[in-house]
């Protein structure tokens, strides 16, 4: 089976896990828990402004999506399976009405907004620091989910930029997943965190009382005081696991 | 200001009558086949003979063609390229650039991949500018998606336009205070804060008082939702689907057979 | 039997240590057109939200004491039946909008696909609330195109077309500019007509005093007075609280101090100014009382 192959049969795969997920939690009430009115009421919005803010940052030409912002918001705010269906249906609509590349890219959407609400469960998004943890930890799960499909669907060149680091990396001898799941390993940690922050400066600008509605306030709590000794060491291990990931990933890839 | 809600423009035809379910079952059988057919020419070969033709029967062959000179022919070409020069693939090398080898092999790799993602994107164009929205979930709600599932999509293509001419309207602002979208990177990312906060935070106070809203109009009631207009659903419709169908299990089954 | 019916209502917000409403009892027979004034935080919206079951299910915190509407307890119920009772609708025309309809025939029909009305009911009865509200050229509009004052006849209309037992309207005519609220006020007065019950808050006390039958004054979480709003409006119980007290009313009072107001009752609208003023004897144009 030619590579390709192989990973639209990966594609296929996350998918039925996506569908599994979601009946196993639906039929355990773990889904229903994430939803209130407001849960409904915010998505949209959070879905907008996954897109007003994608675009303004294609305007402003900075070096990243800044694409999930909103699924973020509602994974932490509302619960892991309101992210995973709000990136889902962020990535529908944005398909249908900017651009229908984004289509095959669903289950990295379903996974950011899954990943983030679990760490937001686990109270890593109620300081600065912890919330880069996050970020980092959703990036890896997005470089892993997005390779397959960028494998598979558009054979290792997708319609971005970061296509020029996969296509160096390949024309240096690597092997196509390998430079494909590099590529996407250097790009997604600096979406992903500066994501994640974006979408904590935002949920401290907002009163308690206003959060207080949504099913898991709990998830922000602040833990007041900027510690800037803590957020440099957290930059500093972020960068040494990336380099560190990366180290290993060419390691055990390169044959 | 422009209200681009969607692709959809409304037109008397044979696609436009048909049920939206079909539809989508139609798109997601020429991308379903187009990518699992082994045969080399497949995703042409539907271009030619059903995308085009079908952008025709459903009288969106201007519209449709525009869209696809203007977005889809930039993008696959791009594509094409990409992976015509960077895929080390085979042996037989027809020109050289620079330091650069396409072989024959790698060509016809990136004409089959860039074609595959021709067809995907062009049948999602067709089906959008062939299906309202609301007829869409209207249908799937019939057919039991739930009801918020259709809310929140609808409510989305809503809000997106007004929230695009809110920003419009900020950078505009920000603009004649002196924002520049063409300095430094540094200068970039710090004008990206007096952006993003007026727009989030002031369309976050909005999500409070329209749940209360909704929830005013019965949202949350238990009662079996009814619908305000009936879908028609045509022996036709289900005819077509059925057969649609089969051919994707036809040709996944051809697939593995092959292999 | 008054079909709204408060008894000692109490209701602490939560994370807040002083009460919004307090030991609040009141009584709103059917077809009643109640007003409701009172300075900012006195507990106006917070009464609405009560009287239409958002607090405490939407809003938690604590409630104590008994809400009844047309027999039946709040405690007992939850929000989703409640709003059939209860109708609410509020300041910001724009986030009264679902969101969820192209059309403003299919927006007012939201609420009844919501309790799953018949689809052969829907029609007529979103067309005949749409007459009642005056707003049937509305009907093939995008409700996000609309002037504020459309937009909220359109939320009044979505609300009515539920068939509510009372309706409880919260500063609906605050944002709307002057033919938005002489749009809205209209309404509101075919409703009242029409014997339905309503419960308006507002601060436009002229327009109150012509219509209401009724006039609840609110402060500080307590009802101060509860009467006709001739009486209501003038009193001087009103002063220095913060009241938006009717400015012929203020100038009457003053006029009073100086012996040139002769009638009994203090005026609330220009009307009963003049015809209050003219009745003063030797008033000369210029106003030399002499």
């Amino acid at each position: 089976m030619s590579i390709i192959t192989q990973n639209l049969v990966y594609f296929g795969i996350a998918i039925l896990i996506i569908i599994i997920l979601l009946i196993w939690a639906y039929t355990t009430k773990r889904l229903q828990q994430d939803f209130n009115t407001l849960t409904w009421t915010l998505i949209p919005v959070a879905i907008a402004i996954n897109v007003v803010i994608g675009q303004i940052v294609v305007t402003l030409k900075l070096p990243v999506y800044l694409d999930s912002i909103g699924t973020v918001f509602v994974g932490v705010l509302c619960g892991p399976w309101a992210g995973a269906i709000t990136g889902m249906l962020a990535n529908i609509i944005w398909g249908s009405i900017i651009d229908p590349n984004a289509f095959p890219w669903f289950p990295v959407a379903f996974f950011i907004g899954l990943v983030a609400g679990f760490c937001a469960k686990g109270g890593l998004f109620k300081s600065w620091w912890k919330v880069m943890i996050t970020g980092f930890l959703v990036a890896l799960t997005a470089a892993a989910v997005s390779t397959p499909i960028a494998v598979g669907v558009y054979g290792g060149i997708t319609a971005s930029g970061s296509s020029f680091i996969t296509a160096y990396l390949l024309q240096t001898g690597q092997n196509l997943l390998p430079a494909v799941l590099i590529t996407n390993n250097l790009v997604e940690p600096f979406d992903k965190i500066s994501t994640a922050l974006l979408a904590f400066a935002i949920m401290q600008g907002l009163s308690t009382r206003f959060l207080a509605r949504f099913p898991r306030p709990q998830n922000v709590e602040v833990q007041k005081g900027v510690n800037w000794v803590q957020i440099a060491i957290a930059v500093v291990i972020v960068i040494a696991v990336l380099a560190f990931y990366i180290l290993v990933v060419v390691k055990l890839t390169s044959q | 200001m422009h209200e681009r809600l969607s692709f959809y423009i409304k037109r008397n035809s044979f696609l436009h009558q048909l049920n939206p379910l079909t539809k989508l079952t139609l798109t997601m059988s020429l991308v379903l086949i187009s990518f699992v057919n082994s045969w080399y020419w497949t995703p042409h070969l539907l271009l030619l003979i059903m995308v085009i033709p079908l952008s025709y029967i459903g009288r969106v062959n201007e519209p449709f063609f525009r869209t696809f000179l203007r977005l889809i022919l930039p993008a696959a070409s791009f594509l094409f390229l990409m992976q015509a020069f960077f895929q080390p693939i085979g042996d037989s090398v027809i020109f050289k650039i620079w330091f650069l080898d396409i072989t024959r092999e790698s060509l016809m790799f990136a004409f089959r991949n860039a074609m595959r993602i021709v067809v995907m994107v062009c049948s999602f164009t067709l089906f959008l500018l062939t299906t309202h929205p609301s007829e869409l979930m209207s249908d799937l709600t019939r057919r039991g998606l739930p009801g918020q599932f259709a809310y929140v999509i609808i409510s989305t293509l809503q809000i997106i336009p007004q929230m695009q001419s809110k920003a419009q309207s900020i950078i505009a602002a920000q603009r004649s205070r002196g924002l520049d979208t063409e300095s430094s990177l540094l200068r970039r990312i710090g004008s990206l804060v007096p952006l993003v906060g007026p727009l989030v935070f002031g369309s976050l106070v909005e999500v409070e008082e329209r749940a209360i809203a909704i929830e005013a109009r019965g949202f949350t009631s238990t009662h079996i939702k009814t619908s305000l207009h009936e879908i028609p659903d045509s022996n036709l419709d289900r005819v077509i689907r059925w057969i649609l169908i089969f051919l994707v299990i036809a040709s996944l089954a051809l697939r593995i057979w092959l292999s | 039997m008054a079909i709204v019916n408060l008894q000692n209502v109490t209701y602490k917000y939560p994370l807040t240590d002083s009460p919004a409403l307090q030991n609040v009892s009141l009584q709103v027979e059917q077809g009643e057109f109640v007003a409701v004034v009172g300075p900012n935080g006195a507990g106006k919206s917070t009464l609405c939200y009560t009287l239409a079951g958002f607090i405490p299910h939407f809003f938690k915190g604590e409630l104590t004491g008994m809400v009844e509407v047309d027999g039946k307890d709040l405690q007992m119920s939850s929000l989703n039946e409640w709003v059939l009772n209860v109708g609410l609708a509020f300041q910001n025309p724009f986030n009264q909008i679902s969101g969820a309809k192209y059309t403003v025939f299919e927006e007012l029909a939201f609420g009844l696909e919501n309790i799953g009305v018949p689809r052969d009911e829907m029609r007529p009865r979103v067309e005949d609330t749409m007459k009642l509200t005056g707003i049937s050229d509305l009907a093939d509009r995008s409700p996000y195109s609309l002037s504020g004052g459309q937009q909220q006849r359109v939320a009044l209309t979505s609300i009515l077309v539920m068939q509510p037992r009372v309706l409880v309207l919260d500063e609906p005519t605050s944002q709307m500019d002057p033919i938005g609220t002489r749009e809205v006020f209209g309404v509101i007065r075919t409703l009242a007509e029409k014997g339905m019950t309503v419960l308006l808050v507002e601060h436009k006390v002229e327009w109150i005093a012509q219509f209401a039958d009724r006039v609840i004054a609110l402060h500080e979480g307590q009802i101060l007075l509860d009467g006709r709003p001739s009486e209501v409006l003038t009193s001087d119980l009103l002063e220095g609280k913060g009241f938006g007290i009717s400015r012929y009313t203020s100038a009457a009072r003053e006029a009073r101090k100086m012996g040139l107001w002769k009638k009994e009752n203090l005026p609330v609208t220009l009307d009963e100014a003049v015809e209050g003023f003219s009745l003063t004897p030797n008033a000369s144009p210029l106003g030399r009382g002499e």
